[in-house]
């Protein structure tokens, strides 16, 4: 691919203006935060179902306006450090998807299953604040859905390409695009000034065992992501479940026994997210 | 026209007008009554420096064309003086004479006033640069929160209408080690925090009374309605708690403290950092002067710091 290509895509990515989400959560969103006697975890816990808002709350909070970027990855203390009047503006200048493809119904639910199981799987290894990991769990896919939206001619493309080869979605991309959705995310990332462990959770959950700084968060991710495939809840862009690196259960020291209560606990879990209904 | 003072203004406001052009006096008489501005006018610059130095207006108004100097050199010796950096100065200048060559960021005036001038954009200029001055000067640089002027005049007048408050003063546990070890800009993004935590709080908490302020450094202080402010204590020390270790390196965080140098220059460990606040309470007009306020709140910190956790300690004498 010319580097010149690839440069002018990565600007359109990052020319990112709004990203939309489904109408329905918008719509609860907005209701809970009119309603005077909400609280903020009430609210935390909505947004945290909803991959685009809370990317926007992260964005905004880890603004250099706020005077502490790269520090905060929980959406529950982004809403104490913005304030409701900050996430009213947020709600308003969100847009819905008037006409949603089953696709990407598809991407939101696995995004939300995958938020679970890396929270599932964080709390089982005991590491502090599994609430981030979830967060990164929730954001994993959010490059296949920038570059919908900015690059929307090549998304077909893509998909041609992963029916026609019978490969992963992933190396469509880097064969259309010229690079991968896990790379999007590195640069929204490093634009946005998230925090260094939502950065690697979300550039390297196809490769945790290459993660530098935090490769707990990547492997976490990697397994939720493995995760929420195998139980073939949502659509994250392919039909078959990708190759889980044994690297990430060593690093995470998950043995088979731990593994198996914790496919008991998703499942029941993932019974519970079914019925939810946001579209 | 307002009878007594300018809005946003208690007393008679002082503007010193340096120009050599006669036709001023008439417009400034015509846009502002003896009450609202007391409005001197001297044609020399020379002259007009040692009174401004020794009796400094409240607004300075300079034509670029003085007789004996050029105004804005004129404004960048008052300028250059610290304790007058804050002096609203507007520049007088013909419309004409305007040029792109014009270094406006080296000039340091705060307020431009064109010829033809008239007497109703006169007292609408003026009026919004000395208003414009009265906030800036106050807030605080870093929070942008009002500051101790903003503070002190809020609660006296809560006190002078013998109207019923909680006045809060909070300030951080360890932050002085925090800073030491990972330098003031890091120390700066937690006062940025704690900031945000107590305004969002006080915000949503509400009442008539809400005011947050920011003393400097780590002080804060914030005003609410009496039953409210327990409420609003709970969640700062809650809020803080939960988001505080994030500011901290990981190894330190997951050590639970960090290594640091005490005022005596010996190593030692210091905890993660903790919020106090102490409570004072204004009753039944009880409360004559802020400095009351002020004293009864410093004694009940002392309450506060002795406990290392994030607490709130409430004025009981009047409970």
């Amino acid at each position: 691919m010319a580097e010149d290509l690839r440069t002018e895509r990565k600007g359109r990515i990052l020319a990112v203006r709004d990203l939309p989400t489904l109408p329905k959560v918008l719509e609860e969103v907005s209701k809970l935060v009119e309603r005077p006697d909400s609280t903020t975890e009430q609210v935390a816990k909505l947004i945290s179902m909803d991959q685009v808002l809370s990317a926007k709350v992260l964005k905004m909070v880890n603004s250099p306006v706020y005077g502490f970027p790269g520090r905060i990855s929980s959406i529950g203390h982004a809403l104490v450090l913005l304030g409701f009047n900050v996430l009213r503006s947020i709600i308003v200048s969100t847009s819905v998807f008037e006409v949603m493809s089953e696709n990407m119904v598809g991407l939101w639910e696995h995004s939300l299953g995958a938020a679970m199981a890396s929270g599932a799987v964080a709390r089982m290894v005991k590491l502090k604040d599994a609430e981030e990991y979830a967060v990164a769990g929730l954001l994993h896919d959010l490059g296949k859905v920038v570059a919908t939206v900015q690059l929307p001619d090549l998304k077909p493309e893509i998909e041609r390409v992963v029916a026609e080869r019978d490969c992963f979605y992933l190396e469509a991309e880097r064969e259309v695009l010229g690079f991968g959705h896990d790379r999007i995310n590195a640069w929204l990332a490093d634009h946005w000034k998230l925090p260094a462990n939502i950065k690697e959770g979300l550039s390297y959950h196809h490769k945790p065992h290459l993660a530098q700084l935090y490769p707990e968060m990547a492997c976490v991710v990697h397994l939720g992501d493995f995760l929420v495939r195998s139980f073939e809840y949502g659509f994250s862009g392919d039909v078959g479940v990708t190759y889980l690196q044994p690297e990430a259960l060593k690093i995470l020291k998950i043995r088979p026994a731990d593994f198996e209560n914790l496919l008991d606990e998703l499942s029941g879990q993932l019974v519970e997210l079914a019925d939810l209904r946001f579209t | 026209m307002v009878s007594d003072a300018l809005c946003a203004f208690t007393r008679t406001q002082k503007i010193l007008v340096l120009s050599p052009d006669p036709t001023l006096a008439r417009l400034f008489d015509a846009a502002f009554t003896p009450a609202e501005a007391e409005v001197t006018i001297q044609c020399q610059g020379r002259y007009a420096v040692e009174t401004l130095f020794t009796d400094p207006p409240d607004m300075l108004v300079v034509d670029a064309a003085l007789a004996d100097m050029p105004g804005p050199t004129l404004v960048t010796m008052v300028k250059s003086e610290n304790v007058y950096r804050q002096l609203p100065v507007a520049l007088i200048m013909d419309e004409a004479a305007l040029g792109p060559d014009i270094d406006w960021c080296a000039v340091e005036v705060d307020e431009l006033l064109t010829r033809p001038l008239t007497s109703a954009m006169l007292r609408a200029r003026v009026t919004l640069a000395l208003a414009r001055a009265t906030r800036s000067l106050d807030a605080n640089p870093l929070t942008k929160l009002p500051g101790n002027t903003s503070i002190i005049g809020r609660i006296q007048d809560l006190i002078d209408r013998r109207q019923d408050f909680a006045l809060a003063y909070a300030d951080l546990d360890y932050f002085k080690s925090f800073n030491d070890k990972y330098g003031f800009s890091r120390g700066d993004e937690v006062l940025m925090m704690t900031a945000r935590i107590i305004v969002n709080t006080v915000r949503a908490v509400g009442g008539p009374t809400a005011f947050v302020g920011h003393v400097g450094g780590d002080d804060f202080v914030f005003i609410l309605d009496i039953d409210r402010v327990e409420e609003a204590c709970r969640t700062v020390v809650a809020s803080f708690d939960g988001i505080v270790p994030h500011f901290y390196d990981a190894d330190d965080r997951d050590r639970g403290f960090i290594q640091s140098v005490d005022r005596e220059g010996n190593r030692r460990s210091f905890p993660l950092m903790a919020i106090s606040i102490a409570v004072v309470f204004n009753r039944d007009g009880r409360l004559k002067h802020f400095g009351e306020a002020s004293q009864t709140a410093m004694t009940l910190k002392k309450k506060a710091k002795e406990n290392p956790k994030s607490c709130y300690v409430l004025d009981k004498r009047q409970g």
